[in-house]
């Protein structure tokens, strides 16, 4: 059975005066999939990403999330959607639970107090609940973060670098709790990052963006095997990385 | 955009409440915006205390209440126009705006729940001058009686309307612009006839006092003062020109948040 399309992204540019910062990407993510969004920086991943949040409007092109047009329905589509990055964390002088509820009532969770000592005890921050956000290291505050994308229980979870500027054994933590919630709740991902470690772990399809336009798209294995014209049975996101921003070659 | 404003035209409770309660909690834990809720309406109103006390020794009681009310009815306004963007701020410097509108909020929740807070805290700081100017200068600002809500109603209009253009300020100029949102009402004091008529000013600025609402609301103070009675005539003109202004204030708005959305502004402002 055909799973059902969760994010579906059509023909969306977005230009700021003469700089395309999308030129017409379209791509989609079934649902239970995670999707790795790999680009250099500037490429437009986050662009990208704003306008699936609509908090960019792009110049044309749809968005569909469940189906629906974002900018139409935005309440009613956000309460299933969630988002995160290391760039944005939680308001400083409020503690990490005071956070989490009022996140929990913005997305209007039911029985929030539970869902937040759940969500706590999973990333193993119980003990640090009534700590202030600003008290707590860089990963904490990524894992607090994380906690707040998960609050709601989201079909859709947008992560934008959510490991960026973490040492390796916190993001190896970070994944593996996400790779664990992702199967047990059947969220469906859109993850970016420039460390292609975390990529080759945690996404079923990657694309490649460059300039605003996609120009690789396929499992971490099979972008390795195309792009590098390997045969292995590893992927090497890496390189193809390094390949791609170097080159325009579309494939 | 639409659904990003007021999604047609539903609101909802449990959104404006998480506005509500972040502020709360961001004031409990900085005691600074709990003094200024407190503390500096109370200095303000000892130092005019004082100083009506003195007129009221030199000159007329009539004066004194003229000075103390317009200080009390003032303090409404320019707390309220300014929290409202303060308020905004804290999201801008918490780098929780993008977090905060990746949500389903809407912009109206949001700025309703920024209303709302204010509207607490504006009701703490008159209770306290309220309480301080009876216990101390024996000044009862309620002998206005009903008309004393009926002022208050236009005042905090008009703080709303200014307080969504601070807003749009920010959105259009970033937070840069902060400062200057803070000392905006200060602009209008001269010509919103706080401590005196509006007669005694020049021609010109007479003019500029016509299409302020507040200077009807202080005019409509010292009428009540003076004779006893509630100032219909400046009530509903301070309450047609706030109308007009919470409109163009709403359609600016819209304006810059439309822009900001279009120029990718909004997700600058973090």
């Amino acid at each position: 059975m055909d799973k059902k399309v969760i994010l579906e992204v059509k023909n969306l540019v977005k230009k700021f005066n003469d700089f395309t910062a999308i030129n017409d990407i379209s791509f989609e993510i079934k649902e239970g999939e995670i999707l790795g969004f790999l680009g250099p920086n500037g490429a437009g991943k986050s662009t990208s990403i704003y306008c699936i949040l609509g908090l960019i409007v792009s110049d044309s092109g749809q968005i569909n999330i469940f189906g629906k047009d974002v900018i139409k329905n935005r309440s009613e589509i956000f309460k299933e959607v969630n988002y995160a990055s290391a760039d944005f964390y939680l308001p400083w002088n409020l503690s990490v639970w005071e956070n989490l509820y009022v996140y929990a009532k913005l997305y209007e969770v039911p029985e929030a107090k539970k869902r937040i000592n759940e969500l706590l005890d999973i990333f193993e921050m119980t003990h640090l609940k009534d700590k202030a956000t600003r008290d707590l290291s860089t990963g904490l505050r990524a894992r607090a973060s994380l906690c707040k994308a998960l609050l709601n229980k989201p079909r859709l979870l947008l992560l934008d670098e959510p490991m960026a500027s973490m040492d390796p054994d916190v993001v190896d933590k970070g994944i593996n709790l996400l790779k664990r919630i992702q199967k047990e709740e059947g969220i469906t991902v859109l993850y970016t990052s420039h460390n292609m470690w975390e990529i080759e772990e945690i996404a079923n399809q990657v694309i490649f963006i460059n300039h605003g336009k996609i120009i690789a798209r396929g499992t971490p294995l099979e972008l390795t095997q195309n792009v590098l014209k390997l045969e292995g049975e590893e992927p090497n996101l890496r390189d193809v990385f390094i390949h791609l921003s170097r080159g325009t070659d579309e494939l | 955009m639409c659904s990003f404003i007021y999604r047609g035209g539903q609101m909802n409770f449990n959104r404006v409440f998480a506005i509500i309660l972040r502020h709360i909690f961001t004031t409990m834990h900085q005691l600074e915006r709990f003094f200024d809720v407190i503390i500096s309406p109370v200095l303000v109103l000892i130092l005019w205390g004082f100083l009506s006390t003195y007129v009221q020794s030199i000159q007329s009681q009539t004066f004194a209440a003229f000075l103390l009310g317009g200080m009390i009815l003032w303090v409404v306004f320019e707390k309220v126009s300014t929290d409202i963007g303060v308020n905004f701020m804290f999201e801008i410097w918490d780098r929780n705006v993008i977090n905060l509108f990746a949500s389903p909020i809407t912009f109206l929740e949001f700025i309703t729940g920024l209303l709302a807070i204010s509207f607490i805290k504006i009701m703490i700081a008159l209770t306290s001058m309220w309480l301080m100017a009876g216990i101390f200068y024996n000044f009862q600002i309620t002998s206005l009686g009903f008309g004393l809500a009926l002022l208050w109603v236009n005042l905090f209009i008009f703080a709303v309307a200014f307080g969504i253009f601070n807003v749009s300020l920010i959105l259009r100029y970033g937070h840069s612009i902060g400062p200057l949102t803070w000392i905006l009402p200060f602009f209008i004091q001269p010509f919103a006839a706080v401590f005196y008529p509006i007669s005694i000013l020049p021609p010109i600025f007479q003019k500029i006092a016509f299409v302020i609402p507040i200077s009807h609301v202080f005019e409509g103070m010292r009428f009540a003062f003076k004779t006893g009675q509630f100032d219909y005539n400046n009530f509903w003109a301070a309450l047609i020109l706030n109308a007009i202004y919470l409109t163009a204030s709403l359609a600016f708005f819209g304006y810059t948040l439309r822009n900001a959305l279009r120029s990718g502004r909004l997700v600058k402002l973090i």
